[in-house]
């Protein structure tokens, strides 16, 4: 195990697969010499060079058509959007193509492709560059979606993402390149559907993702010291396909369910998850379910709105509080 | 319209809702069965009285309220304003409270629902599964909410309880096969009585054993006629319950209620008569003014009452102010049976099985060995209120009019 941040798991997840498979290519703008701009690939294009670590122009249809070709004609491309606002322009080449190929062929063309992308907000770049985009991906069938809240899952899920033959958006929080946690050493690779329970607790199950599974963290230790509540914390880590069987088993312990969610209220992960709760255990809620989310709502860049916005630790912490009778 | 927990007689304060037949969106016409109540007294159920729509259900299946609390409400046909002042009221509150209408509807009707009188769909499922109501446990979420971990620990508490007990699970589950009945309503109405009426009262049981030759004289004259006339068989009980106001009159305070330390004594016998609902239960209306009535009109009542009792279709009326009861366990063949008083009444007298034996009796002053119907009547009485002596005496009256009376030109 070493330590590493979340921006170098990164690099070191891509160098580990570009090693063992010569067909794994990577394109992007600023990926190459500058290392990306949030120094998240930083030593690739050293060691891999030219042919298989590419700058490209400031195209995002361009880098996802070349990746979508790449794809269908045996190589196993990793493109990056450089902010994941960006996939509005994308969504044609994602939704209609990318995503419908392997079905439409009839199974005749693979499209082993990952889109990385850094996702959400925290870092004051104004409401074009801060939003969390994960339940549009959620909504595309064809394609699946990852959200690693740790190096260490960063690692292990991109490198399954790179091995997988279908499709896999994969989200980076950018808040969370520069945080630290420990790593495997050596070859890591994770399973990408199965979502991770991070501490146990009696009275009620938090469902986050990404940045919010931090901070639910800390919530849980400020809600189990200061109300004695005590609370399950589950990271779902992909969206799709969703671990349901680990997110109601969890649910139904306690009764109770809180989803904290980056993404905007209306149409958010939790929305979707909460249905299938109600649908599957609806006899085993001690408690209507609740979700923490950023309201529907452009995000602003100033930074004391921004903080009110995306749901923080102590608006965890209030609102468990409340609910949690 | 607003759908009221009803009035069930005079006495009735409050009610068991036991069973729902419709649902929130279902039609119903004014004729349709809506609900289902249960008292201390009765099973009854309840049509919905209006043309419309279920629209809300306030109160669940197994709840028991006040009379007069709202059950349910029915949206009638034509009429809809009051639905659009409601959502006309939301939309200004929502409005007023919030700049992110979507996130505030939520938060503005939660704040409206008062959660406390609530119960969860875990909760419900615990209780319905484990046989109990909410108002078994006490629970200690927010305003007295009765939470999921509530129930759990009732159920725990009660299992760690039950080691007191006998163990016979070994026992059961050795055999492995064993069917569990969950008391239904009038189980447990009965099984509370009973336990109470034990709890409140020193029983006393008396008996005396009766030669009804003079009533079967009159049953084999009459009997005949009246299967054709009235459709069913004459029995002893109408002759033993003319005999016993007769007696009563004697002894009134038999014929009572006790009320902490006070006897309340009855002019009239309004007559509780035990029936069994073919082994699912059992009931006791009254015959009421029972001593104003000749042995054909008791006959014809309790026929009435067997009748509707089986149909449940008794009301609370008919159980209102019993003064005594009779349980009738002649048709089996039995002995004896010591019963249990039906509080707050003072006695009640079980008639038990009816037989030729040879008997003993006195003619010109010679003792001969005599064939007659003989069957012992017993009384249980409350020892709080009378003494053996009076019931003895009563019991020596009741015998004295029932093997005295010419029955046979009574009743013709």
């Amino acid at each position: 195990m070493a330590e590493l941040t979340y921006r170098e798991a990164v690099a070191e997840a891509i160098a580990q697969e570009m090693r063992r498979d010569d067909s794994v290519v990577f394109l992007g703008e600023d990926i190459a010499k500058a290392g990306g701009v949030f120094k998240s690939t930083v030593g690739l294009w050293e060691e891999f060079g030219d042919l298989r670590v590419r700058d490209t122009p400031i195209s995002e249809q361009a880098i996802l058509g070349a990746a979508m070709g790449a794809a269908m004609t045996g190589l196993k491309p990793i493109a990056e959007i450089m902010f994941s606002d960006f996939l509005a322009v994308c969504w044609d080449i994602v939704c209609n193509q990318i995503a419908k190929s392997r079905y439409m062929t009839g199974g005749q063309v693979d499209m082993p492709l990952v889109i990385r992308t850094a996702n959400g907000g925290g870092a004051r770049f104004g409401a074009q560059h801060s939003q969390s985009v994960e339940n549009w991906a959620m909504m595309i069938p064809g394609i699946k979606v990852v959200a690693p809240s740790s190096p260490a899952d960063v690692k292990g899920l991109l490198a399954a993402a790179i091995r997988d033959p279908d499709p896999v958006i994969f989200f980076e929080q950018k808040s969370l390149y520069a945080t630290k946690g420990m790593v495997p050493d050596g070859e890591h690779v994770d399973e990408i559907g199965k979502a991770k329970v991070l501490r146990n607790g009696d009275d009620v199950t938090i469902l986050a993702l990404a940045l919010m599974v931090p901070r639910a963290l800390e919530a849980a230790e400020r809600l189990q010291l200061e109300k004695g509540i005590s609370a399950t914390v589950v990271d779902i880590r992909s969206l799709v396909p969703l671990d349901t069987k680990t997110i109601l088993s969890e649910v139904i312990k306690t009764g109770r369910v809180v989803t904290v969610e980056e993404n905007p209220r209306l149409c958010g992960w939790g929305a979707e998850i909460s249905s299938i709760i109600a649908e599957e255990c609806f006899y085993d809620l001690d408690m209507p379910i609740v979700r923490i989310t950023t309201p529907h709502i452009p995000l602003a860049s100033a930074d004391e709105l921004e903080d009110l916005m995306i749901p923080s630790v102590s608006r965890i912490f209030d609102t468990i509080s409340r609910e949690v009778d | 319209m607003d759908v009221l927990m009803p009035q069930m007689g005079e006495t009735v304060a409050e009610g068991t809702l036991t069973v729902w037949h419709k649902s929130v969106g279902d039609t119903v016409s004014s004729s349709d069965i809506l609900f289902e109540i249960g008292t201390d007294k009765v099973e009854m159920e309840v049509p919905a009285l209006a043309d419309g729509v279920v629209k809300e259900i306030c109160v669940e299946a197994g709840e028991t309220v006040l009379v007069g609390t709202k059950l349910a409400v029915i949206e009638e046909e034509g009429i809809k304003e009051s639905i659009e002042e409601t959502y006309v009221e939301n939309q200004i509150i929502d409005t007023k409270k919030s700049t992110d209408i979507i996130a505030q509807t939520n938060i503005s009707k939660r704040d409206r629902i008062d959660r406390s009188m609530k119960l969860s769909p875990v909760v419900r499922k615990l209780l319905a599964e484990n046989n109990l109501t909410h108002n078994d446990i006490k629970g200690t979420g927010r305003n007295g909410r009765l939470k999921r971990s509530d129930v759990l620990s009732y159920l725990e508490d009660n299992k760690s309880n039950k080691q007191y007990l006998p163990d016979t699970s070994s026992r059961v589950a050795e055999f492995n096969d064993k069917t569990i009945i969950p008391f239904n309503h009038r189980r447990k109405m009965t099984a509370e009585h009973m336990v109470r009426s034990k709890a409140t009262s020193p029983h006393v049981l008396q008996a005396v054993e009766i030669d009804f030759s003079k009533v079967e004289k009159a049953r084999y004259q009459l009997g005949p006629d009246w299967k054709k006339r009235e459709g069913y068989s004459l029995t002893y009980l109408p002759f033993i319950a003319r005999a016993l106001c007769s007696a009563i009159k004697d002894f009134p305070k038999l014929n009572g209620h006790i009320e902490e330390e006070k006897l309340v004594v009855f002019d009239r016998v309004n007559l509780a008569v035990a029936i069994d609902l073919d082994f699912e239960g059992l009931v006791a209306p009254i015959i009421k003014d029972a001593d104003l009535k000749g042995v054909t009109e008791i006959a014809r009542a309790i026929n009435e009452l067997a009748i509707r009792a089986r149909a449940e279709k008794l009301t609370a009326d008919d159980y209102l102010n019993a003064t005594y009861t009779v349980s009738n366990n002649g048709s089996f063949g039995t002995l004896i049976t010591a019963p249990i008083i039906n509080q707050p009444q003072v006695a009640i007298l079980s008639t038990d099985g009816v037989s030729k034996r040879a008997t003993v009796i006195e003619k010109d002053g010679e003792d001969l060995i005599a064939i007659r119907p003989i069957g012992i009547l017993a009384q249980s009485f409350d020892h709080r209120a009378i003494d053996g002596s009076y019931s003895g005496a009563f019991m020596r009256r009741l015998k004295e009019i029932l093997e005295t009376r010419n029955w046979a030109e009574i009743v013709s």
